[in-house]
């Protein structure tokens, strides 16, 4: 045994980290122009909602709709796009699947690097780096619309809602990671994912405040559509967090959700396990 | 516009005229390292490139001509201003009577473009719907077009490729498909732009062979930039070479040997690996290679010496070369390159 | 001229043969379009489970509503058919110096680099816009006057002239600057206000916004005109509306035109 093999410490494996956060940090500065203009962009179309909701509450006589009020309606699109940036995984699953299809998932069948811890630790770094680059660009937003806000929630709830962010950005991951190692078994990943992107989008709450499904019958006799999406992972990647911050989960219930939340998490990360187990297995029968 | 008078062509109205002709580029200067890219979020270093620099060139009808010169030398930029591509920071040029960056159409029917390894056929279609839509753009007589076609085609041998969509084909073949496109609408003048590059010695050759003949044949002007002296040696009488924006040298290629080089290469072979001493003791550079020697003369002293080298014991042959093309040129680029890194030192 | 005509047909030819070669891939993406659509329109019959109207006294009550996300998905679905999957090709051909060879060529180059492409699998948004427009009016129950719809493919056509318009000036940024941010994320922040009823922008930040995306930027002229003729009732002042439309369309494209060329003469191109 060289020199140059050296085991992975947690020294290296921190080294490492450290580098890739560098990189990343360099990378997202090269776009210059796009920077933070880029960041405040992505604010736009929640100027368009704000307007659509101000209008749908100016042609009602209601106070509010599913327990929100106007000013509601608009801090909550503003946490989604925080809580958004917690949870979403652009790439992972679609990267996955390519390293898959191109082999280049080979070398961690070889080196003693764990796959999945390695795309975990590369992911908290992009985290890092865009939090670091956003911070500005949100903190400017939020503070233009602080009198939307109700006021700051006590330190439980902020410890909630901390809690969930959390165990949000690990739900997407894990999420995404199991769609990814779908490419063991299928070629074409993009259209599982692509359904996985359509349910989000309409469950997660990036669209409207799940609340809003109350109203939607199921076939049961008192459940409604809302009902039935609590016991789903989904509105936990945007809906959940800014609905704690919000005040419109509380008590009980909040406990509640968090118990499912964590409950995915663990279901997803054990699904995620299996799949690379058998996923490598299967590949590596198939001589890669 | 037929010219009777074949001999007197280049003596007529030049077909390209370029006069004190300049491209400056604005070049932002990329950061390194991670204090350096935040840095550059709010100031950005930058500096001028002189890509082509105030170059005068005439070229007559029926010409062929090489610009020869390394990687960055401008001679892309130069063929760049002379299509319309893009507009100079000084001077003037002309193309047939018009000037090139204004593109207007009358022009742009005239003349054609041809880029080595940057494909202008469209890459969906098959060659031959290529073929077609350029007789529409460039309204081509149908009759006329058909028999260019399968004129160009069947000299190329490519009349099977032209139904496959051009991205399954190979570089070589691609080549020659776009060669087939420049020509459907009978140029007078074609620019190539490094058209061998990327391509096997087979490739290449073919390439040549047809440039010369359809050049021959329909009197173009054919103006070549190229790295590789063999382009050069197979296709031009004339070269003129350019390094770093300007012209070094136009003129005829068995004059840049007169030109650039002060000795011959004299090659002799020995029965067996003569003695070092008896072949150094001439004074002259030489290269021992078992029963060869290779020797470097200064010309104006060969005759003097030759008569003397030859008397040496064991002689069996000799033979007398000018300096290879390749070397030549090379040693050109490598001196021009020394002198910009020492004007780039003392900036 | 007709000759313009044929070199579109035979590009929009070859783009139809190859997707109907890859018919799965086609599928697909017709598919994909319409999904994000449908999601959509199942949030806006979420809303209208809410209230019975957009804005109050806007006249934008549910089926009116629809006959404008109607029109929307119908301008839309042409815009993307058409011209937008040449434009985000631009930075490509920017890069590998397509750009080049289509300057080379005696054809006007921004009918070139605007329209060589043309993706079908958009124009499934467009048929369901058709659907949903038939459906909606079906529903209303005041029927537009003949004069409505007259106008309305003459407005539908304004409003794509405006959007191309916009598309075009992207494309010379494209140019002028090499590489930039995606084209069609620039669209889609651009386009996003023209997404619903003008009437929605009001108050002290809605007014002026209103007025720069109306005069300005006219986007909001291009959905909002064409969908009012046809589903509010047709009173003199439509007129206004109509007569804004046309001049915003003539605008768009004789102010892209000026900008592309001028874009054009100071093209750089990519290095040796």
């Amino acid at each position: 045994m060289s020199d140059a093999v050296r085991p992975a410490g947690p020294l290296q494996g921190l080294r490492t980290w450290w580098t890739m956060l560098k990189i990343c940090l360099e990378e997202r500065l090269v776009y210059r122009g796009d920077f933070a203009l880029g960041t405040l962009m992505r604010f736009l179309p929640i100027v368009t909602q704000v307007f659509l909701w101000t209008a749908v509450f100016g042609a009602t006589s209601r106070g509010d709709i599913a327990g929100y009020s106007r000013n509601d309606i608009v801090a909550y699109y503003l946490l989604t796009m925080l809580t958004r940036a917690f949870s979403s995984m652009p790439g992972l699953a679609g990267g996955i699947a390519r390293s898959v299809r191109d082999g280049s998932v080979k070398k961690f069948l070889i080196q003693p690097v764990d796959y999945v811890s390695f795309l975990l630790a590369a992911r908290v770094a992009h985290k890092l780096v865009y939090y670091a680059v956003a911070t500005i660009p949100f903190a400017l937003v939020f503070f233009l619309c602080r009198s939307y806000f109700p006021p700051i929630p006590d330190a439980t709830t902020i410890a909630a809602f901390l809690l969930s962010l959390a165990l949000s950005f690990l739900l997407g991951f894990f999420m995404e990671a199991t769609l990814g190692m779908l490419g063991f078994w299928f070629m074409e990943v993009s259209s599982i994912v692509f359904g996985y992107m359509l349910v989000q989008y309409l469950l997660s709450g990036h669209m409207f405040p799940i609340d809003l499904l109350r109203t939607v019958p199921t076939g049961l006799s008192g459940v409604s559509l809302a009902d039935v999406v609590h016991w789903l992972p989904f509105e936990y990647t945007a809906y959940f967090s800014s609905a704690i911050w919000l005040g419109k989960v509380q008590g009980a219930a909040l406990v509640n959700a968090l118990l499912i939340e964590a409950g995915w998490v663990v279901v997803m990360a054990v699904a995620c396990r299996v799949a690379w187990w058998r996923g490598t297995r299967r590949y590596s029968a198939f001589g890669g | 516009m037929h010219n009777s008078d074949p001999a007197g062509a280049s003596r007529a109205e030049p077909v390209i005229r370029v006069a004190g002709l300049a491209k400056e580029y604005r070049v932002y200067d990329k950061p390194e390292g991670l204090a350096a890219s935040i840095r550059a979020l709010f100031r950005r270093t930058s500096r001028v490139v002189e890509a082509v620099k105030g170059v005068d060139l005439e070229v007559g009808r029926g010409e062929f001509v090489a610009l020869l010169g390394p990687n960055g030398a401008g001679k892309t930029t130069l063929l760049k201003l002379l299509s319309g591509i893009i507009t100079p920071s000084r001077g003037t040029a002309t193309v047939l009577g018009h000037v090139p960056w204004e593109r207007a159409d009358d022009f742009r029917r005239r003349f054609a473009l041809v880029m080595g390894q940057r494909n202008q056929l469209w890459w969906d279609l098959p060659a031959a719907e290529s073929f077609r839509l350029h007789q529409e753009i460039y309204r081509i007589d149908p009759a006329r077009f058909e028999k260019t076609r399968d004129e160009l085609v069947d000299l190329l041998g490519v009349r099977k490729l032209i139904l496959q969509p051009v991205r399954e084909l190979s570089l070589g073949e691609r080549m020659k498909l776009e060669l087939v496109a420049a020509l459907l609408h009978e140029p007078e003048v074609l620019f190539l732009d490094e058209p061998t590059i990327g391509l096997d010695v087979v490739a290449q050759h073919t390439i040549h062979e047809f440039l010369r003949d359809v050049q021959r044949r329909r009197r173009m002007t054919v103006v070549l930039t190229t790295h590789y002296m063999k382009d050069v040696a197979a296709l031009c009488e004339r070269v003129v070479v350019i390094t770093r924006g300007d012209i070094l040298y136009d003129g005829s290629l068995a004059e840049i040997v007169d030109r650039f080089t002060t000795h011959k290469i004299v090659t002799l072979d020995f029965d067996e690996a003569p003695d070092r001493g008896l072949i150094e003791r001439f004074g002259f550079p030489c290269e021992f290679r078992g029963p060869q020697v290779v020797l470097r003369i200064d010309r104006t002293r060969i005759a003097d010496v030759l008569p003397g080298i030859l008397g040496a014991a064991g002689v069996r042959d000799v033979s007398v070369e000018d300096v290879p093309l390749e070397e030549i040129v090379a040693e050109l680029f490598r001196a021009d390159s020394r002198a910009a890194a020492v004007a780039e030192a003392a900036r | 001229m007709g000759r313009y005509l044929a070199i579109f047909l035979t590009f929009a030819r070859a783009c139809l043969v190859r997707d109907m070669t890859f018919r799965a891939n086609f599928i697909l993406e017709c598919l994909t379009s319409l999904g994000w659509m449908s999601m959509n329109l199942a949030f806006y019959l979420l809303v209208f489970t809410y209230t019975s109207e957009i804005g109050k006294g806007t006249g934008w009550s549910k089926e009116p509503f629809f006959a404008f996300v109607a029109t929307g998905l119908i301008i839309n679905s042409v815009v993307q058919a058409f011209f937008m999957p040449s434009a985000e090709e631009l930075t490509e051909m920017v890069r590998t110096g397509g750009l080049d060879a289509v300057l080379v060529q005696p054809l006007d180059a921004q009918f070139l680099l605007s329209m060589h492409r043309v993706d079908f699998s958009s124009l499934a948004n467009g048929a369901v816009g058709v659907g949903l427009l038939a459906w909606a009016l079906g529903r209303m129950d005041h029927a537009p006057p003949p004069i409505a719809w007259l106008l309305y493919p003459l407005l539908v056509l304004c409003g794509v002239a405006i959007l191309y318009g916009l598309v075009i000036m992207l494309a010379a940024a494209t140019i002028l600057m090499g590489r930039n941010q995606s084209l069609y994320d620039f669209w889609f922040y651009l386009t996003n206000f023209s997404r619903y009823p003008a009437e929605i922008y009001a108050g002290p930040w809605g007014g002026p916004l209103r007025m720069i995306c109306t005069f300005v930027i006219p986007i909001l002229l291009v959905v909002n005109v064409p969908a009012r003729v046809i589903a509010q009732p047709f009173t003199g002042e439509s007129w206004i509306g109509v007569v804004a439309a046309v001049v915003g369309a003539i605008a768009s494209l004789v102010v892209s035109r000026i900008v592309f060329q001028r874009a054009l003469s100071r093209y750089r191109s990519a290095s040796s």
